[in-house]
Order: C-alpha cells, then sequence, then structure tokens
C-alpha cells in the first residue's frame, strides 16, 4: 500500500479496483504481522472496520466522501480521542479517557479519515529512541535490536510497517523528524500554530507541535490541509495557519543554505555526513541554488532547548497529581504525601528528571541564571536564525548526528540529549522543518536530512520532499 | 516606641470576582451557584490536552475599573503560571499576572479628602474550593469558582484605621456594581480582602513588621478586624514583645482573630510567562472605547440628587447604593411632578425593602415605573392620604398589580372625598356626642385632643386627610373655648 498515495488510492477504490475495507484489512494486517515490533498500544479494529465498510456504502450509494476518505491514521498516545484512552505513555493516565477529541483529530474524522489505533511512544514526548515509554520500547523493522528513535517511535514505525497512510506525532525537539529519519519515511514538523494544540498532552507549550508522518509528501499534504487552521480553544493558533499550504506556489529552483557547521560538527556520523554532502551536491545542486550558510550557535541550542522545555515541563505536568483522575497512589496520609507517592510511582525516571530540572532553573536563586537566560539565548536565536533566512528559501542541516543505535546500548543523558542538536533548532524558534530519507549507511540503516524554512512555508518543504525523498528503497 | 502614640499602617489586598458570562479561560458559565461542581468543563478540571483560552472580556472589565481609579493601564499584557499544588488548583498553577499587572498605580479618594493610592490592579484566576466538613473520611472539591476570572488589587499602606478601610470597601463595592465589573455581593465570596497591618509612632515614616488577616467577607468585619488586631499588636508591644510576621483568620461566627501561622515560609511559586496565552495588546482605541461607554459614576448621582432634587445626604447615599435604583429614581422624579422627596421616601422605605438587593433581581418589583408613578400620583394629587395610600392600598395593589392604583383604589372605597363642610359636621357631631370629654378637655386635659382625632378618623374610615381633619379640630375647638 505504502507506493500508493491516497489519490491513488481513491481512484482505485472509486474504479472498483480495491474497497476501503480492503485498505483497512491490508492495514491491520500489517499491524498483526508486525505485533512484536510493539508499535501499536491500542488497535481499533472493529471501529476502523466498520467506518471503512460505511465509506464503502457512502460510495456505493453516491454520496460525497472527505477529503480524507480512505486516509488511514495512526495517533500518538498524546492525542486525545473522545471515548479513547490517552495515556502519554505513562504509568500515571493508565485509567484515564478522553471525553473529547483533539482538534485535529475532530477535523480529519469530519474529512472522512478513520483512526487506526494509538501508538506507542516516550512517556510525555520526553525521549530520543522510545526507550522511556511505561509499555515498553518500540523497534526498529530495519533490525529489531535497534531503537526507531523518538519520541514519536511508534508513529514513524507505524509508517515503516506501513500500516496507515499517515502518523500524527508530535514533535517538540525533533520527535517527529528524528524517528522519521531513522526508520526512512517522512517526517513534518508544522510552523508553531499551524495545527492546534487542543487535545495534545502538553509537555512545552511553546515548543509543541502536532507533526505528520507519511511515505509520500502528498499524502502529508493532504492531512495538514485538513488538520491546521485556527481554533477556539487554542489561542496560540495563528490566523497565518488559515493560509492554505499550496505546492504550486512554491518557484521552480530555490536558493538553498547548506549549515556548514552542523555538518561539520564534531557529533555527526561520518557516514549521515557523507551521504548528505552526496545528496547536496549530487541531486539538490543541480536544480537549486545552493550555498553555504553560516551558523555559528550550535552549541548554544541544547542548554537553551532543555532549559525552557523542562520549565514548561514542571508545570505542565502539575495537573497529573492523582487528584482528579489518573493514578492515585494508596495509604497516603497526608495531602502532600498523596501528591508525592502519586507521582513517584505514576511517573517514570526520565519525567521526573525534566521535572525535577525544569522546578531547578525556576526556583528563586537559579531563575534569572537560567530561565531568564536560555529565554534571552531563545530570543537571540531567533533573531540570528531569521537574519539568516532572509537570505534563503531553506536551510538545509542534518536531522540526527547518529544512526539507530541499540535499544540494549547504555548512552548517558547528556549524550542522548546532545544527539537533538539539529533538530531542536525550529522548535526554538518556531519555523517548520522537515526529515526526509535520502539513502541508507553501508549497514543498510536509513539516513535522512532536514529542510528549515521560514513560518508558514511548509509548501517549500513538502515541494522538496516531493522531488528529493527516496522513498520506499528499503 | 512610644506606646501612648502609636498609629497603625495598612495595606489592602482586594479581590474583585469578575461578572463575566463566562470564566476567566474557559467556557462554562463563571456565575456563583451552590450545587457542586454544576459549572465545569474539561479546561477547568485541566484535562489532559486543554488549554487555557482568553475571555477578552475579563480585559475589558480590568480596563474599565482601572480608568475609574485614575490607572495606567499596561497596554501589552502577559499572564504568568504561579506555581504551587493544592487540590482545589486543578493545573497546579494559577494563571496570574506577576510581572506586568494590568493597571499601574491610580488612586481612591475617601470622604475625609484622604488619597489612598493604589499600587496596582493584576488579572488572575480563582481557584476551586476544599470542604472539609461534610464527610469525615474525605475532602470534597467543588469546581465552580475554578476559573472565575479575578482583579486582585493591592493599596499602598495608607489607611490609618478601620472606619478608613470600611469606607474604602463600600465605596469601592459600589463602585465596581457600577461599572458592571464584579456583582460585589461579598457574602457570596464576589470580594474579598487581605488586610496588612502594622504599628510605628505617630508621624514616622517606618515601616515595621506586619502580620496579614486573610479573606476578610465584609466591610464591617474588615473594620473590626483592624481594631482587634491594634489591640492585639500594641498588647503584644505593651508586654515587650516583638511582633512576628503572622498571618491571622478572622472568624465569622465567633468575630474574633486567630493567628494561624507565625512566619510564614517564603512561597516559591517559580513563576514563568503562561506559554499557552499570546500576549494581549490593549490598543488606544480600546482605551478610548472604553472611557466612553463608562456610564455614570455614584458621585455624579449623588450631586445630582442632593443639589439639583434637593434630597438629603442619607437618602441620597441609599439611593446611589445601586445604579438600578439611582436610575429609577432619576427617572421617577424626571418623568413626573412629583415631590422629589416623596419619591425618595417611596423608593427608601417601601421599595428597597421589598426588593432582594445584591442580585440580578434587584428590579423584580411587582410595580412598573408607570405603576409606581400612579400610586405616587393619587397621594400627590390628595386622592388618597399618605397613611391610607401606604398601609391599606400599597399591600392590596402589589398583590394586584395588573390593575391601576385608582382601581384598587376605588374598589376599597379609600378615596378621600370628604369635602371641608362634609368634615366640619362630622366633627360637631362628634363633640356633640362626647359632651364628657369635650368639657374635659376645655377644663385643661389636653391630651384629649388625640382622642378626637381617633374619633375622626373612625367615622371617616381613613379617608379624611389628617392633617385637614387636625386642623378643623383645632379651629372648632378654639372657637367653643372661646
Amino acid at each position: 500500500m505504502k507506493d500508493l498515495t491516497l489519490e491513488e488510492i481513491r481512484h482505485k477504490v472509486e474504479t472498483g479496483e480495491l474497497t476501503f475495507v480492503q485498505v483497512a484489512e491490508y492495514y491491520l494486517a500489517q499491524i498483526d504481522a508486525h505485533a512484536d515490533l510493539n508499535v501499536y498500544i491500542e488497535v481499533w479494529q472493529e471501529d476502523c472496520l466498520a467506518q471503512a465498510k460505511a465509506l464503502d456504502a457512502k460510495l456505493a450509494a453516491g454520496q460525497s466522501l472527505g477529503a480524507l476518505a480512505g486516509a488511514f491514521i495512526s495517533v500518538k498516545d498524546v492525542i486525545c480521542v473522545a471515548g479513547r484512552s490517552v495515556t502519554g505513555g505513562s504509568k500515571i493516565l493508565q485509567s484515564y479517557k478522553s471525553p473529547f477529541d483533539a482538534t485535529a483529530i475532530e477535523r480529519i474524522k469530519e474529512a472522512d479519515g478513520i483512526l487506526i489505533g494509538r501508538t506507542n511512544c516516550d512517556e510525555f514526548a520526553m525521549g530520543s529512541d522510545n526507550r522511556n515509554s511505561y509499555y515498553g520500547p518500540v523497534k526498529n523493522m530495519i533490525g529489531q535490536d535497534k531503537v526507531p528513535g523518538g519520541s514519536s517511535g511508534g508513529s514513524a514505525v507505524s509508517v515503516q510497517i506501513d500500516s496507515c497512510l499517515v502518523a500524527l506525532g508530535s514533535d517538540t525537539g525533533g520527535s517527529v523528524r528524528q524517528p522519521a529519519a531513522l526508520t526512512g519515511v517522512i517526517g513534518l514538523k508544522p510552523t508553531y500554530g499551524r495545527i492546534s494544540r487542543y487535545g495534545l498532552l502538553a509537555y512545552a507549550s511553546s515548543f509543541d507541535q502536532i507533526g505528520l508522518i507519511g511515505h509520500n509528501a502528498s499524502d502529508i499534504l493532504a492531512v495538514l490541509n485538513v488538520a491546521k487552521n485556527t481554533c477556539a480553544n487554542d489561542g496560540t493558533v495563528s490566523e497565518m495557519s488559515n493560509n492554505p499550504v499550496d505546492l504550486e506556489e512554491v518557484g521552480e529552483k530555490l536558493k538553498l543554505g547548506i549549515m556548514a557547521s552542523a555538518f561539520e560538527h564534531e557529533s555527526i556520523n561520518e557516514e549521515i555526513k557523507e551521504k548528505s554532502l552526496e545528496f547536496i551536491e549530487g541531486q539538490l545542486a543541480v536544480n537549486h541554488d545552493i550555498s553555504p550558510a553560516s551558523f555559528d550557535y550550535l552549541d548554544y541550542v541544547i542548554p537553551t532547548y532543555y532549559i525552557l522545555t523542562s520549565a514548561e515541563a514542571s508545570a505542565n505536568l502539575s495537573r497529573y497529581d492523582g487528584i482528579r483522575y489518573g493514578y492515585r497512589a494508596e495509604n497516603s496520609e497526608s495531602l502532600d504525601e498523596l501528591y508525592c507517592n502519586s507521582r513517584t510511582e505514576g511517573f517514570g525516571p526520565e519525567v521526573k528528571r525534566r521535572i525535577i530540572t525544569g522546578t531547578y532553573v525556576l526556583s528563586s536563586g537559579y531563575h534569572d541564571a537560567y530561565y531568564k537566560k536560555a529565554q534571552k539565548a531563545r530570543r537571540f536565536l531567533v533573531n540570528t536564525f531569521e537574519a539568516l533566512m532572509e537570505e534563503y528559501d531553506a536551510i538545509i542541516a542534518p536531522i540526527t548526528p547518529k544512526l539507530p543505535w541499540g535499544i540494549e546500548e547504555e548512552i548517558s543523558t547528556v549524550d542522548l540529549y546532545l544527539s537533538d542538536i539539529f533538530s531542536v533548532l525550529p522548535n526554538i524558534i518556531g519555523y517548520p522543518a522537515i526529515s526526509i530519507p535520502i539513502g541508507h549507511s553501508k549497514e543498510g540503516y536509513p539516513i535522512g536530512i532536514q529542510i528549515i524554512t521560514k513560518s508558514w512555508n511548509e509548501n517549500k518543504l513538502l515541494k522538496l520532499a516531493k522531488e528529493f525523498s527516496l522513498e520506499h528503497q528499503l | 516606641m512610644d506606646l501612648t502614640n502609636l498609629e497603625a499602617v495598612i495595606g489592602l489586598e482586594v479581590h474583585i470576582q469578575l461578572n463575566t458570562e463566562a470564566k476567566a479561560f474557559a467556557p462554562e458559565s463563571a456565575k456563583y451557584t451552590n450545587i457542586p461542581n454544576q459549572h465545569i468543563s474539561p479546561v477547568s478540571l485541566a484535562l489532559p490536552g486543554t488549554l487555557p483560552v482568553m475571555n477578552k472580556m475579563q480585559i475589558e472589565k480590568a480596563i474599565r475599573l482601572g480608568l475609574a481609579l485614575d490607572c495606567e493601564i499596561n497596554q501589552r499584557n502577559y499572564f504568568d503560571r504561579k506555581n504551587y499544588f493544592y487540590a482545589d488548583l486543578p493545573k497546579g498553577y494559577q494563571i496570574t499576572q506577576d510581572s506586568d499587572p494590568v493597571c499601574l498605580g491610580g488612586k481612591f479618594t475617601l470622604e475625609n479628602g484622604k488619597t489612598i493610592r493604589l499600587h496596582h490592579i493584576h488579572m488572575e484566576e480563582d481557584a476551586g474550593k476544599s470542604v472539609h466538613d461534610i464527610s469525615p473520611d474525605y475532602s470534597m472539591l467543588d469546581y465552580n469558582r475554578a476559573g472565575v476570572p479575578l482583579l486582585e488589587m493591592v493599596t499602598e499602606p495608607d489607611f490609618r484605621n478601620g472606619d478608613e478601610v470600611e469606607e474604602f470597601i463600600n465605596t469601592l463595592r459600589r463602585l465596581v456594581r457600577y461599572l458592571d465589573v464584579s456583582d460585589g455581593v461579598m457574602q457570596e465570596g464576589s470580594m474579598r480582602c487581605d488586610v496588612n497591618l502594622s504599628l510605628r509612632e505617630k508621624g514616622s515614616d517606618v515601616l515595621n513588621t506586619r502580620c496579614e488577616i486573610k479573606n476578610i467577607n465584609s466591610a464591617s468585619n474588615a473594620k473590626k478586624a483592624v481594631e482587634q488586631e491594634f489591640k492585639r499588636q500594641l498588647k503584644l508591644l505593651k508586654k515587650g514583645e516583638e511582633i512576628k510576621q503572622s498571618t491571622l483568620d478572622f472568624n465569622l461566627k465567633t468575630q474574633k482573630l486567630t493567628v494561624i501561622r507565625v512566619k510564614e515560609n517564603a512561597h516559591d511559586y517559580r513563576y514563568f510567562p503562561e506559554p499557552d496565552l499570546p500576549p494581549i495588546i490593549i490598543s488606544d482605541d480600546w482605551i478610548e472605547s472604553v472611557k466612553s461607554n463608562m456610564g455614570r459614576l455614584p458621585q455624579s448621582y449623588f450631586h445630582q440628587l442632593t443639589t439639583e432634587y434637593d434630597l438629603s445626604e442619607y437618602d441620597a447615599t441609599i439611593l446611589i447604593e445601586y445604579k438600578d435604583i439611582a436610575d429609577l429614581t432619576l427617572s421617577l422624579i424626571q418623568e413626573s411632578n412629583i415631590d422629589p422627596k416623596s419619591i425618595a421616601n417611596f423608593i427608601v422605605n417601601k421599595y428597597l425593602p421589598d426588593v432582594k438587593t445584591g442580585t440580578d433581581d434587584l428590579l423584580e418589583y411587582p410595580l412598573s415605573q408607570e405603576g409606581i408613578l400612579e400610586f405616587l400620583t393619587l397621594i400627590e394629587s390628595k386622592k388618597i392620604t399618605v397613611s391610607s395610600a401606604y398601609q391599606n392600598l400599597l399591600p392590596h395593589l402589589l398583590e394586584q398589580p395588573h390593575k391601576t392604583a385608582k382601581q384598587v383604589m376605588e374598589e376599597m372605597d379609600l378615596a378621600q372625598d370628604f369635602d371641608l363642610t362634609a368634615l366640619k359636621s362630622i366633627i360637631l357631631d362628634i363633640l356633640d356626642q362626647n359632651p364628657d370629654e369635650l368639657k374635659k378637655y376645655q377644663n385643661g386635659k389636653k391630651n384629649l385632643f388625640g382622642f378626637f382625632m381617633g374619633e375622626i378618623m373612625k367615622a371617616t374610615k381613613g379617608k379624611s386627610n389628617p392633617k385637614e381633619a387636625k386642623k378643623e379640630l383645632m379651629e372648632i375647638l378654639n372657637t367653643r373655648n372661646g
């Protein structure tokens, strides 16, 4: 199915070559066949088949179909679907069911998109390899002993195993783009404020954005155009989000800046560097103007990112207190003890680490040295990068310095944080960015490259993705 | 310190609950209800994935109050998160304004001409309520109030006694009602205040260690709390003890102060800008439009009622307590030729005691404005005596407000229909029928005048004008004496 775009699937259904039920059955079979990868926490088989059947009937009755009829979509376990569990990959929300649909979900449903299941992820989207899940790690289809990246590891692998057309993930510092790169698919983080965050479990509010993973740029575009737009339940969605994302508007020849400091960074894997430069010289340069883009502040992005996201997370996760919903520890003698026990037992170690870090950087005496300083650094990075972007249509950078690492491999927390060095920048600035597959390592692991552009220019990213991504070469 | 010459230095923090339809950042009703957890939503319960969304009315109302109190309006507003854990705080943080409050400075003038300076007014959301006395095993939570918009007004320490505090709160409460900013019903918690008080020698400008009395719910209690706290601190000083920074509670039932905790741990609220709410820009145009739609303020009504219509300050003060009442009074005066004093008298003594005050039903009175005017016109034109109108006619009229006052008067046969000649002959008859009493009167027992008056009223079934009857009786008795 992954060779087919949504448009092609629709065509086949409309000409009687396929039915929506058959498409659903195919995807469900893929889920079964790859159950050992631990991708799905919950598969909505019955509803999925019933809705496919209803769509077939609708088509037979000559009724018009929504823009996403034929699009089967997996949902990261941080996005709310009415009546369904949503747990953020955490023990603390085990008993919780959402009473409402996230705005993106609501719009997808209205457009006849079908939700196929809930995918595994790092707890509250905190992690870079999907090893921080209460449900256990997700495995990379390319090598089952390898991580798929994170935090949207389940989302990326759900596309990788061809169990859905598009996966809904979330991207706070690369959580959609990095796993897409490690699994050989396309991952888009739209502009901050493009898709409503209503119904997305908050990790770091000023960085979070619902992201999309798929095999084809056109499928991602189709879902983006349905999910975007202003929303009465999220004041941070910009009016600009209402502008359509139109690939036709993008010129043939783009001015692309190559972020040299990133490709030359000491942390980057040699094979990734080699492949990337090969791609830039051999393919990008053929049709586009390329020139080096100087950005000298890469070493500031990790501290800035982790201080600010941890600070926001420390407040965002306060609501998980065992009082109104979710896990509550038994036998607590006082309110303080109830909080302490519920949160100690309910949260995993990485979440606790970030809550504690965030609490620390905001506490009096340290607020100025950490939080305030990081805010200034963010402002500086925004200004610097905005100025840089004046000269280019897009910037090309690596997405991750690493090839997929071992699920059992011990990596220090700091090293893992540092591996986000190329992916956090767009979140710090709010710019959209995409990761597209460009080839494989000698051992056959996927390699991706990142394209970053100005806010509301997702069309440029998708146009380039369409032009260059080496899809289906796994 | 010279303990015989001390003064109190008092500052207030007043929480004003706004009367917006919806909550500050959530769509459900912000109205008070005593049914627990009626007004809740995913947002105010802080369910996963929910976000606050700005209700702009709270800003509009903040601007209105700020302009009325001569504050400077901060045109670029941010909200902050104030982090702490409590069961009635669903998100684990309160959305408030820490660094950039919506109103800066401002002032308030007391009746004695003294100025109270305001430090600032900021916007924030209220918390829910924890109820500990329903069940022996559980604490109960009511989230109706969670997310209701508040303004917190912080004054400079410019008050010196309880009377000033009481006047300030009463006048502020009236002002917020006029501005349609708050219901100002203190019993329902729509205004609460914290009082900070310290002592010093009169004339000094040092600020000594202060104590804080939390959550006072009426102006008179604030006054009592101030007076008790003054005495408490004075007593400690007389014993040679030092004042320690403390938090006190003023118990409503016992009307007594108790110290809850001494030396509060400096709470670290870890404020930081609320990333879920974009900054609110208040344009010059917005401020201008609020200014031009502000409506009349209480002092303007007071001035008109006391100078133009010559009402007493006492009546005027009562009449301007609620804007609706002040408007009604003026309208009644201006749409009739009835003596303004009679109208004031009716509103103060009849209307106000009958209507519920302090709620939306302020004007829920059986008689329409026309009905009231008809009633008062009957008295004014001497169709009915004042006492009969109030004692007999009005109660019946209120029970059948669809009828006119005149109809009811006629049905009840209450019209004042005795002309002077008829009245005279009735008086003469009564004197003839009571020769003994007349004799006693003529012999100096002057209090029998009341007896004759009573007989006249009985004979005329209350339909005679007592003033006229009195005058006639006096004249006749005088001639008989002669």
